[in-house]
């Protein structure tokens, strides 16, 4: 799957946790930008991320995470170990 | 209080307690909350609106859900952090609740534990039904 495809993908996802509709996310997209993004959403957010793409990450991997565009580079990693 | 740690949980895991609803927890509910709608605190009113008795505050009966993360699974480790609840009976004083949950789902990416509740009166009947996610600490 490629990192297009992936946040294709994602984007749906971003629209359900945040209940947002219009919620635009790109690569660069990152907590401090999105007031909503809180340690819940935070939650959901991977919780929602790892059923989708039946993927699983370790105990805080994603904390360490800049933006969208690296996790879209950890969920590609991921999905190619599966 | 039980104090599960995260790996000492697993799907499926169950815990319930009772809990008699009194006239004095409407009263503290009623002082906490500010909620003086006559539907909770006059019996007039609320037979008006086809009801035996005033009805408990559905937050009263969805606050057992609280005692249950808190007390018994995952109890003294539970960071609450939400809890999703549909009423779906009246309750009233006298009611005996029977509350019920099970781990339905561990999520150890975020530590956190995906519980269903149900709550029940003295005859079986089901009055709510929540989905609780705590984090484990």
């Amino acid at each position: 799957m490629t990192k297009e495809e992936i946040l294709n993908e994602l984007q749906p996802i971003f629209h359900d946790v945040f209940d947002d509709k219009d919620f635009i996310i790109t690569n660069e997209s990152n907590a401090e930008q999105v007031e909503d993004w809180d340690s819940l959403s935070h939650i959901r957010l991977v919780v929602a991320i790892e059923k989708h793409f039946q993927i699983k990450f370790a105990f805080g991997e994603l904390q360490e995470l800049k933006n969208v565009g690296e996790m879209i580079d950890l969920i590609q990693e991921k999905i190619e170990v599966n | 209080m039980k104090c599960y740690t995260y790996e000492e949980l697993s799907v499926g895991q169950s815990a319930a307690f009772m809990r008699a609803i009194t006239s004095e927890m409407m009263q503290q509910f009623r002082a906490v909350s500010g909620d003086n709608n006559p539907l909770h605190t006059c019996v007039e009113f609320a037979q008006t609106r086809g009801f035996r008795d005033r009805v408990v505050y559905g937050m009263l009966t969805a606050s057992l859900y609280s005692c249950f993360a808190g007390e018994y699974i995952p109890g003294e480790n539970c960071l609450l952090q939400s809890v999703h609840s549909d009423f779906l009976h009246p309750v009233f004083i006298g009611d005996v609740l029977c509350v019920e949950g099970k781990v339905a789902e561990k999520n150890d990416s975020v530590r956190q534990v995906v519980i269903k509740a149900v709550i029940r009166n003295q005859n079986g009947k089901k009055v709510s039904k929540a989905r609780i996610e705590a984090g484990v600490l």
